[in-house]
């Protein structure tokens, strides 16, 4: 806990030091915007938090866990298999005669509905079984990707309705020239001239679930709970906190983030399959840490987490931007992973 | 004492399931301890009965043969989980070794045409790979031991610029071609070629028999077995015989105890990841002497955590103290002759990946439920 005047502090490398992820994102786009001209620009802005919406939902799922002192490996198969279920339902509902629109918010709801599975088998094992979150998320990654291999039998799924395609790839607001502004649909207007799109839906949307649970975690007694089991669970179970309720509705909370992501990704690409979040396990990870958060539980906050997701956002699609390699963002993820933490142990203290 | 052992049964009888009976036999408590391989040889028997290509001793030279790799990286990894730690990069440090190995022979052999002996590319490609991948265990200790980085993200972190140096050594997604094919003959070959009508020999084929009716003829003990073995046989050595063993176990037990007792346990953690990332070294490059080729790890394929896997099935635990190189073997097993089986029956191939997950719950439910057995 910060006490009242390590808050004061006018210590300026003190607060550098606290403070290092805004300063080092400012560098990073201080970077960009010197080596490439096009960077800077509200474009770029919107590309970057498009690109990384995936990245901001498995961070803020591995959050909720992360408080509580336990970790999920399963989100990016998670993600997978919501890619997988949720393409599957559109297809069939279409098929059997629904309208584009109302089959996809179906196939979204059914998919959010049994994305929560994963995370209730996660949490019952953690929390009434014991088993190690190590291994029980594991466990849970094996037999998501085993279904949704199951499911596509190594086919990526297609044939979805193309409205989903105009929903994810779609933006919130669009200002034509002269001023006419309409929602959600993008304007006719003549050859030449340039529509200005704001906010994609897929950010406005994940946004609204980052703020809604963002609330849960910080204002709510539910929040404080996590935080708790997390600082100490001893401590947490002496208190008369239900434990073992909270713990199930973290790794809950975790899954449907990952299922929301898998909806996103379908979305936007157009076409599901398992794989789809398999790499983006140490991108999650590596934004909460980077987000200051501690892997023995206790703290993190959202507001951290995003900003930590944020770096790895501007990196890829700084990077992409610069054509540079995929392989650049792997290699700086991991340097400033380990960085965060050892920044982290110079200046202890700085969250919560 | 007595009360101790009062205490003890006391916690057995109320933990153990369906309160005593079976569970308390010693016939229960072998099957409880060695589960793993009961189940193994419960596998093997239901495969064989399902289907009759899996009894075969070409299968069994397969499975053995196509989990070398897996040996040597649960191996390395059963080493960091003894002391209670855990090594996320194996699986990228093989990748990193394969494709380096690779390049390096491409650029020295260049086709045949750079006139240098082959034997002499081999060897430095294997100079190379092999050094180098002593670099993210040197660099995962270090920031364990001096810089009290977790081992989840010290060697999380190293997964990702082993990632993605390979990534830049394999251009993009490329495997990497071009290393002379005499590794191939390393890689692949056998240790006795029995042609029953004619005649033995050892590690190469006899002449006269042409690569397509290679089935007519006795193939046994694949080279991969001996490099498997010496590895297990070494580091089980060294972990049950020797002191170096003594102070992995004591680190696991009781990080505290260890510095107090004397052992120098920086100077231990990081010649474990050392360790550990050179097997897995040697097991990346022994992939490139079975396929050819460099393969960078595909992302998804969780080679490290299914080497965690058969660490945990073999009886390990990840608080640490525990875990042997026997057990460890089982574990890989178990899941390789999951996956072999599985697809010799003709059950879609994707259940071996459900299979694990549940084998690994299990396998943390029995260790739950008799702590004091291992």
């Amino acid at each position: 806990m910060r006490t009242e005047a390590a808050k004061k502090t006018n210590n300026l490398p003190e607060m550098l030091g606290r403070n290092w992820i805004a300063l080092f994102i400012v560098l990073l786009v201080a970077f960009f915007s010197l080596v490439t001209r096009a960077f800077f620009s509200f474009d770029t802005v919107q590309l970057i938090f498009f690109n990384g919406t995936e990245v901001f939902l498995l961070a803020i799922a591995e959050l909720f866990v992360i408080i509580t002192g336990g970790i999920d490996l399963s989100v990016g198969f998670v993600m997978g298999f919501a890619t997988v279920a949720s393409s599957k339902l559109m297809v069939a509902c279409v098929a059997l005669g629904l309208s584009p629109f109302w089959s996809i918010l179906a196939a979204s709801a059914v998919t959010l509905l049994i994305g929560l599975v994963p995370g209730l088998v996660n949490g019952w094992l953690v929390a009434y079984l014991r088993v190690p979150a190590f291994i029980a998320t594991f466990s849970m990654l094996g037999v998501t990707h085993g279904i949704s291999e199951l499911l596509t039998q190594g086919v990526p799924t297609k044939n979805l309705p193309a409205l989903a395609g105009d929903i994810g790839n779609g933006s919130f607001m669009y200002v034509a020239p002269g001023g006419v502004i309409s929602f959600f649909s993008r304007p006719q207007v003549a050859r030449g001239q340039t529509v200005l799109a704001i906010i994609p839906n897929m950010v406005v949307l994940s946004f609204l679930f980052i703020f809604l649970f963002a609330f849960i975690l910080g204002k709510m007694k539910f929040g404080r709970h996590l935080y708790a089991i997390g600082g100490n669970i001893d401590a947490a179970i002496r208190s008369g906190i239900n434990v073992k309720r909270d713990l199930i509705k973290a790794y809950v909370i975790s899954s449907l983030f990952a299922s929301l992501a898998g909806l996103s990704y379908v979305m936007k690409y157009i076409t599901g399959k398992p794989d789809a979040g398999a790499n983006m396990l140490l991108e999650a990870i590596a934004a909460v840490v980077i987000g200051g958060a501690s892997m023995a539980g206790g703290s993190g906050t959202v507001g951290r987490t995003i900003l930590g997701a944020l770096v790895i956002a501007i990196l890829e699609t700084g990077l992409r931007i610069i054509g540079m390699q995929t392989f650049m963002t792997y290699i700086l993820v991991g340097v400033i992973l380990i960085l965060a933490v050892i920044i982290d142990q110079v200046f202890p203290n700085r969250n919560r | 004492m007595a009360v101790e052992r009062t205490l003890k049964d006391a916690r057995f009888k109320y933990i153990s399931p369906g309160s005593g009976g079976f569970f308390q036999t010693s016939l229960g408590r072998f099957s409880a301890r060695n589960w793993a391989l009961l189940f193994l040889i419960l596998m093997i028997v239901v495969f064989s009965i399902g289907s009759s290509g899996f009894f075969d001793i070409v299968n069994f030279q397969n499975i053995i043969h196509l989990s070398t790799g897996a040996f040597l990286l649960a191996a390395a990894e059963l080493l960091v989980v003894i002391t209670g730690g855990i090594d996320l990069s194996i699986g990228y440090v093989y990748g990193l070794s394969s494709v380096l190995g690779a390049k390096v022979m491409q650029i020295l052999y260049a086709g045949g045409a750079a006139g240098m002996p082959v034997w002499q590319v081999i060897a430095l490609g294997c100079l190379a790979a092999l050094s180098v991948s002593i670099l993210p265990g040197l660099a995962n200790g270090v920031l364990i031991t001096h810089f009290k980085v977790p081992p989840f993200i010290a060697t999380m972190g190293m997964w990702g610029i082993c990632n993605g140096i390979t990534l830049f050594l394999a251009d993009g997604f490329m495997p990497v071609m071009g290393a002379p094919s005499e590794i191939n003959a390393i890689g692949n070959s056998y240790f006795l070629y029995i042609d029953p009508s004619k005649s033995i020999s050892f590690f190469t084929k006899p002449s006269y028999i042409t690569q397509a009716d290679i089935r007519s003829i006795l193939r046994l003990v694949p080279n991969s077995l001996f490099l498997s073995l010496a590895v297990l046989l070494v580091l089980g050595f060294v972990l049950g015989r020797t002191r170096f063993g003594k102070h992995t176990y004591a680190i696991g037990g009781s990080m505290d105890a260890a510095v107090r007792s004397g052992i120098d346990v920086k100077r231990h953690l990081i010649m474990i990841y050392v360790i550990a990332s050179f097997v897995s070294g040697v097991a990346g490059l022994f992939n490139l002497f079975q396929t050819g080729i460099g393969n960078y790890t595909p992302s998804g394929a969780n080679y490290e955590l299914m080497a965690v896997a058969a660490v945990v099935i073999g009886g390990a635990s990840l608080t640490g103290g525990k875990g042997r190189i026997l057990g460890t073997a089982v574990g890989v097993l178990v899941l390789a002759v999951l996956e072999n089986g599985l697809q010799i029956i003709g059950v879609s191939a994707f259940y071996r990946y459900i299979g694990v997950g549940v084998l690994l719950t299990i396998a943390v439910i029995i260790d739950r439920a008799f702590p004091d057995l291992f």
